[in-house]
């Protein structure tokens, strides 16, 4: 695999991480991949050029892992027929409505879901990121009927410290993250502008990311950034440019989702045959713009 | 005088639970929880504190309330936090006084349900999932809320607590408790229910103009025990002043589409 390098210095394209999103899926993202992490959440930040890549190349995930609230980024890869098990806490399209192809999937039970709350994927991302084995959850959380329905993810062990059992939840150690960000350098150092939701942690967690963005730019111009919004380069695998790359749903600071889009999305994918047709009339225009890089 | 949009007067009634220096918190699809709190901060609430969702803005200044939880217009806030430490904090249990809830179903002790209806492995619905709502216990209290009252939402008890709230009555409630007071009330577009001390089942608090109690119970799937001669008190409606409010602060007119 070659790797495109755009600009810099000589030698630069020895080390730049740029290339096309066709590429970085090719490379780094298996067939089989046991835990893909996708980053954005609800209609924000949805890394859709990656998205749509991995169902053009045909890659099956074996659990596929989410902020604490996914949307169109989880509902497209399952309606694709690539995703084993989702481990999520929503899947959704906040006021729009439901999300068909998930909805369809787990009541026809061809789609295994791991019901996780909100504090297992935060906490276990971060358990993940910073290599311990679980997290313990806040006491309280035992109280909903979550963690007794999903034993793969969630045990109750007795406190080493204390009297009552305590919930904890397993790490989150994603093979591959994608995720979006505004800007990247082509050393692979992200910019995430706006919220960040569980991006970065994501990132942090996993073996492999790979980085969609708005615009490349330079290494100078990524030294300025506040701490605690980027993710350095060496945790950063690909970068892929792609502006617009996460329509039909927004990127922070750079444009809103397009509701008349994830409209026709939620009326034409309640069926399987509509969503086929969905999905074949948008990705090949985003993959357009992908090629022509 | 009904010149409001029943999505206003819901508004105003949850606005008026909160009080001065309190902290709420809300998660998805909470554009009538952020229109409360930002009309209670504007009214007889200064100095009380929201957090939107997982935006993670606090006190976004709204003008025009966004549809989607985690829109970019609610970062212009007074600040925000990432996630994780909105999620960190919610774990402590002493920081957020109120939590504002939904569900697919909601029942009569106060339990909220988003994940699935029917059985877990092969539900007739299969809802979006609970996010946040583990964490009700750990509010100060919590206020639910939906926009359809009807036999299918609000039930005897729902198919999965995502949400717990008094859980299956008072004997389990006591004994497994946690730090919050539960849920307070229950808003709907027909009435106001809060909890009878002694059961902790929810009942009808006051009714929305033109709402008769037998209709609420027909539109209820539990039993609402209602005493046939007890006089339920009308839900006082938005005052000229809270509708300027809020209208200004929901200038896109998003409360008045709102069904």
């Amino acid at each position: 695999m070659r790797l495109q390098a755009r600009g810099g210095s000589p030698g630069d394209e020895l080390t730049s991480k740029i290339c096309t999103a066709t590429d970085a899926v090719a490379r780094f993202v298996p067939d089989g991949c046991h835990v893909l992490a996708v980053g954005g959440m609800h209609l924000h930040n949805n890394p859709m050029t990656l998205v749509f890549e991995v169902i053009r190349q045909s890659r099956h995930i074996g659990r596929l892992v989410t902020s604490p609230s996914a949307s169109l980024n989880a509902d497209v890869l399952i309606g694709a027929g690539l995703v084993g098990e989702v481990a999520t806490s929503y899947v959704g399209f906040e006021h729009l409505g439901l999300a068909p192809r998930f909805r369809s999937a787990a009541e026809n039970g061809t789609l295994k879901v791991l019901d996780l709350c909100e504090a297992a994927i935060t906490h276990g991302l971060l358990a993940g990121a910073g290599g311990m084995p679980f997290a313990v959850l806040p006491q309280g959380l035992e109280l909903a009927d979550v963690w007794r329905a999903n034993p793969e993810c969630y045990r109750m062990i007795p406190d080493p410290f204390g009297q009552a059992p305590v919930l904890v939840v397993s790490a989150i150690r994603p093979d591959v993250t994608v995720i979006h960000a505004a800007e990247a350098d082509k050393h692979g150092t992200a910019w995430l502008a706006g919220a960040h939701f569980t991006d970065r942690i994501m990132a942090m967690a996993a073996r492999t990311v790979i980085v969609q963005v708005e615009r490349v730019v330079s290494t100078d111009s990524m030294s300025r950034r506040p701490a605690g919004s980027t993710v350095p380069g060496f945790l950063v695998s690909a970068v892929v440019e792609a502006a617009g790359g996460c329509l039909p749903t927004s990127s922070h600071g750079n444009y809103s989702y397009d509701e008349p889009t994830i409209k026709e999305y939620l009326s034409m994918a309640r069926t399987a045959g509509g969503f086929e047709e969905w999905i074949s009339r948008q990705a090949p225009e985003r993959l357009a713009g992908v090629r022509a890089q | 005088m009904s010149d409001w949009a029943v999505a206003e007067l819901m508004v105003v009634e949850m606005s008026r639970n909160l009080s001065a220096g309190e902290v709420a918190i809300m998660g998805a699809v909470s554009s009538l929880p952020m229109a409360a709190c930002r009309l209670a901060q504007e009214t007889h609430a200064p100095g009380s504190w929201y957090v939107a969702g997982g935006s993670g803005a606090v006190n976004p200044h709204l003008s025009p309330i966004p549809d989607s939880s985690c829109d970019e217009r609610l970062l212009q806030a007074d600040c925000v936090l990432p996630l994780p430490d909105v999620v960190m904090l919610e774990g402590r249990g002493d920081v957020f006084d109120v939590f504002f809830a939904g569900g697919l179903q909601i029942d009569a002790h106060g339990n909220t349900n988003l994940s699935h209806i029917g059985d877990v492995a092969h539900p007739k619905l299969k809802g979006p999932g609970g996010v946040g709502l583990p964490f009700l216990p750990l509010a100060g209290r919590v206020i639910v809320y939906t926009m359809s009252h009807d036999p299918r939402t609000l039930v005897e008890k729902v198919d999965f607590v995502s949400g717990p709230g008094f859980l299956g009555g008072p004997a389990e409630w006591s004994r497994k408790r946690r730090g919050g007071k539960g849920p307070a009330l229950i808003v709907t577009p027909l009435c106001t229910m809060d909890f009878e001390e002694s059961t902790l089942r929810a009942r009808i608090r006051s009714l929305h103009p033109g709402v008769t109690a037998a209709r609420v119970q027909e539109m209820t799937g539990f039993d609402l025990r209602l005493a046939p001669q007890a006089g339920i008190r009308e839900t006082t409606p938005p005052s000229l002043r809270e509708l300027e409010i809020l209208r200004r602060i929901d200038s896109a007119g998003l409360l008045k589409r709102a069904a």
